[in-house]
């Protein structure tokens, strides 16, 4: 049967982590995206998506996250992304996500990139 | 009167709106300013603009607290609208519908302009995507080249696979005997199995999955494998996959292809490695046994040597130095190549030594040494042995010959004599009969004794040299020093074989009585 992600979302003082763990596709696109949205709404401005748990991610995906990442820059927050594949970081590259959103090797890197002042908007 | 429409529009609203069109990806900031005053004109707290787009109705601008949807479907919007070229403008209850001049040409220009940036952005994206494809097509052969795990390069194909189709699954079955059996797979639980006569795409390979795409996975034409696809990805749901997709999918499908080739070749290349290394391992063996150096005999020339074949054979050869001022002289070839071959080498030359320094008969010693061989070596390993007594003064010989090729006796006269094989080879019957038989060297005679490599090597042509050829070559330079006729020897070999690969070790043991 078919397999769909699982997100699980860290609340922190002036950011929130969003961890993943499978196929980012349409259904683990739209899970990320409320998830994301939730967290937006309830005033976080910096969110780091942790996609160590996910090995892939199509373009329906893809399509979802640059609509958070949009999103989140339409409220002038920042969104980043940490311990992506190789894979996934050169798709991200070609696809122009990392423009608009940093991405970090680890998880400790990501937070402290995005807990300087300017990104420490939290609700 | 001047209209509320023109009212809200003041100069200061003209200059936003003429800035945010000049500005690159101003087009929603100009929706909203459009929608603004609209909400001014009209008098109203809730609006939004709704753009046609390749997703269907599709939020460009909202304002007030209504929860306007991202997008709506056509047919079924609970609100007030007003449709307008490029959209439709969406109101709260206060909302008729109503929309003076010029405020519908205003969010028309507005919706148009947010349509181009949309399908600007999937244009961009689509690029983008084929770029992807470009490069995970070259990742996967990087992956083939840097890698022999066939796993990790079939996880790798298949993630790509699965990725840039837009599947929402997939599965790799590799042919393993009759059946093809699950490698790896993606987004959910696949069959562990197929058989090769159902065709993949009416098997329901991925449980639960509506639409399947499937190729074979090839390797000169003969079928190595299944790559499936399942449920192409959209916005709204799931689709079949479009014909162009099979064509993407056979690409990944060619490159498992590649790593499965690769695999193949990599397991040979190990092992031709392993037996390389046997091969020097067996060499080592028998070099370490043939002799160094040899035995004076008072009155006689001797020489003996092995040309060694790429694939070591079983050649032995020894000169042993008995009581009574005797010496044995023994060539021995056993069954097999590589380190058993050579393993039975050793095991015949310890033996041989033994029983020769405890004073054994030839027909005795051969005795024992067949029983041992039957008791301790493997069922198909045997050996052919000739051992010669020489009693110097005298030049008696008295030989045993277990299935060996003859030895040639060269007479003064020009006659050649064949010490032929009375016995069977060693390790082949549990007792069988091993006599002795006498002969003897006169001066100036020559004996050879020879391995099977030698009147086996082979022509170009498939023609073996054959013990005429050899015993023709052998009258022809009986006198010679026996240096020469070992140089002699080499040479014919050598000519005959023309370049072919020499098949079995070539052992020669001369012995020549002075006059």
């Amino acid at each position: 049967m078919t397999e769909s992600l699982k997100v699980r979302v860290d609340r922190r003082s002036g950011l929130a982590v969003v961890y993943t763990d499978g196929y980012i596709n349409n259904q683990g696109g739209e899970e990320i995206a409320q998830a994301a949205n939730a967290l937006m709404e309830e005033g976080y401005r910096a969110l780091l998506l942790n996609l160590a748990g996910s090995k892939i991610v199509n373009s329906i995906g893809i399509s979802i996250l640059i609509e958070v990442l949009e999103r989140m820059l339409e409220l002038n927050g920042r969104l980043a992304f940490c311990c992506l594949t190789p894979t996934i970081q050169k798709t991200f590259h070609i696809m122009g996500l990392t423009q608009y959103a940093q991405v970090y090797p680890d998880e400790a890197a990501a937070i402290d990139g995005l807990g300087s002042p300017a990104a420490t908007q939290g609700p | 009167m001047t209209s509320p429409a023109l009212l809200s529009l003041t100069a200061e609203r003209q200059a936003r709106l003429l800035e945010l069109l000049q500005q690159q990806g101003g087009e929603a900031l100009f929706l909203r300013e459009a929608l603004e005053i609209c909400r001014l004109a009209l008098e109203v707290d809730d609006l939004a603009a709704y753009a046609r787009t390749a997703k269907g109705f599709e939020c460009a601008a909202r304002l007030g607290e209504t929860e306007f949807p991202a997008l709506l479907e056509a047919g079924a919007i609970p609100w007030p609208t007003r449709t307008l070229n490029g959209g439709v403008l969406v109101g709260g209850a206060a909302f008729a519908g109503e929309l003076p001049d010029p405020l519908p040409l205003l969010v028309a220009l507005g919706l148009q302009l947010f349509q181009l940036r949309q399908e600007l952005k999937q244009h961009d994206f689509a690029a983008k995507l084929r770029g992807v494809e470009r490069e995970a097509l070259y990742d996967v052969g990087l992956a083939i080249a840097s890698t022999l795990e066939l796993a990790h390069v079939s996880e790798e194909i298949l993630l790509r696979a699965v990725s840039l189709l837009d599947a929402r699954r997939g599965a790799l079955y590799l042919l393993d005997g009759e059946r093809y059996r699950l490698r790896s797979t993606i987004g959910g639980t696949a069959r562990e199995t197929l058989d090769p006569g159902i065709v993949p795409e009416q098997a329901d390979l991925l449980p639960g999955a509506t639409h399947l795409l499937a190729v074979p996975v090839e390797v000169e034409d003969e079928p190595r494998g299944v790559l499936v696809v399942g449920d192409k990805e959209s916005r709204s749901g799931v689709r079949a996959f479009p014909e162009e997709d099979r064509r993407s999918l056979a690409l990944f499908a060619n490159q498992a292809a590649l790593a499965l080739e690769q695999a193949r070749l990599h397991e040979e290349a190990l092992e031709k490695q392993r037996l390389e290394r046997e091969m020097e391992l067996a060499a080592e063996i028998q070099q370490g046994i043939l002799p160094r150096a040899l035995p004076q005999i008072p009155g006689y020339d001797l020489f003996g040597w092995t040309r060694p074949a790429r694939h070591v054979g079983g050649d032995y050869w020894d000169v042993v130095p008995l009581p009574e001022d005797r010496f044995a002289l023994v060539v021995a070839d056993v069954t097999g190549k590589g380190v058993s071959a050579a393993l039975l080498v050793s095991t015949i030359h310890a033996a041989l030594r033994l029983l020769l320094a405890r004073g054994e008969s030839a027909a005795g010693l051969l005795q024992a040494l067949n029983s041992h061989l039957i008791e301790f070596s493997a069922a198909n390993k045997f050996a052919t042995l000739l051992l010669v007594e020489l009693s110097p003064e005298s030049g008696r010989l008295a030989y045993v010959n277990a299935g060996h090729n003859p030895a040639l006796l060269l007479r003064r006269d020009g006659t050649v004599e064949q010490m032929r094989a009375a016995s069977v080879p060693l390790g082949l019957l549990p007792s069988p009969p091993y006599r002795a038989v006498e002969t003897a060297l006169g001066p100036g005679e020559l004996l050879c004794m020879y391995s099977d490599g030698v009147t086996e090597a082979t022509s170009p042509a498939g023609e073996e040299l054959g013990l005429q050829r050899f015993e023709d070559l052998l009258r022809r330079e009986q006198s010679a020093d026996l240096s020469d006729l070992r140089a002699v020897i080499d040479h014919e070999l050598r000519a005959w074989s023309n370049g072919m690969p020499q098949g079995d070790d070539q052992t020669v043991v001369l012995l020549r009585r002075q006059h």
